[in-house]
């Protein structure tokens, strides 16, 4: 995944945003984000929302208080799922009308649900990976998991730049 | 028509002055550090879903990340729940509860 050069987002014209990714970056997103959302769709319809992996993005509301929590994702968990798989869809509609060696200009909409779905994926992996505070990943290692490092540390790449961009224009206006 | 008679004082039971203050307390919305959000994205949140300043939000950013923990917003039990559904549609694990400081 090619980290080189100026950054992958940047500011366009008329409020917009400059995507630029590897035709293999971009599949593989792509895939990443279709496999995200069939699988919480999956879990939805069974109405299995425990999955380990997925403890992130369904966090408890109430911290020491288990009844108002379990009323509470009673009333939300829907929502928040709903909320998900539809920022994934958007996500993965914006990279599919991508031109194969070209920019895709993103909406301002679009840019703030790719870096939700970015952060989702992010949120998955680090959560199998068990990435703790104090971890220094080394993507260099014989680590089995070296896939799924390479991958964490491509998304906390692309996050941070798509931050960095938005960020400039909170602060513009 | 009613006569005079038929209006009979009605018992109203008033609240305690404890029930009174626990119902009027304010809900604060906490947000937790963890290990796996970017603080550049935690920042951005702030500002985005709370109209914060850089440096608040920075602040507060910086509050999570070496406190654990910080408030990030207060107000009725439905604003709370609002801002925490935010907090969590954005990937931060947020949670509510009653401002105990404000006793």
């Amino acid at each position: 995944m090619n980290r080189k050069g100026r950054g992958p987002i940047r500011v366009g014209r008329d409020g917009t945003y400059l995507l630029c990714i590897d035709i293999e970056d971009r599949r593989a997103l792509l895939r990443l984000l279709g496999e995200l959302r069939d699988t919480l769709l999956e879990d939805s319809e069974s109405k299995d929302t425990t999955t380990d992996k997925f403890r992130r993005l369904f966090p408890t509301a109430y911290h020491d208080d288990p009844e108002s929590d379990v009323e509470y994702q009673r009333l939300m968990k829907d929502e928040l799922m709903a909320s998900r798989l539809d920022s994934l869809l958007v996500a993965r509609a914006a990279l599919e009308r991508m031109p194969d060696d070209d920019t895709l200009i993103l909406t301002a909409n679009e840019l703030d649900v790719f870096t939700r779905s970015i952060n989702n994926l992010r949120l998955v992996f680090g959560t199998m990976l068990d990435v703790q505070e104090s971890d220094d990943l080394d993507d260099t290692s014989d680590d089995p998991e070296l896939v799924h490092l390479h991958l964490y540390s491509y998304l906390g790449w692309l996050l941070d730049w798509s931050v960095s961009v938005q960020s400039e224009s909170l602060e513009e206006h | 028509m009613p006569t005079e008679t038929d209006v009979r004082p009605v018992i109203v039971d008033e609240p305690r002055a404890s029930e009174r203050a626990d119902t009027e307390r304010p809900w604060i919305v906490l947000v937790w550090n963890d290990p796996i959000n970017l603080m550049s994205y935690v920042t951005f949140v702030f500002q985005k879903l709370f109209g914060y300043s850089l440096e608040k939000a920075t602040e507060l950013m910086l509050d999570v990340h070496h406190k654990g923990r910080a408030v990030v917003s207060s107000g009725p039990r439905e604003k709370a729940e609002f801002d925490v559904f935010r907090l969590h549609e954005h990937g931060l694990w947020a949670t509510m509860q009653k401002d105990s400081s404000s006793r």
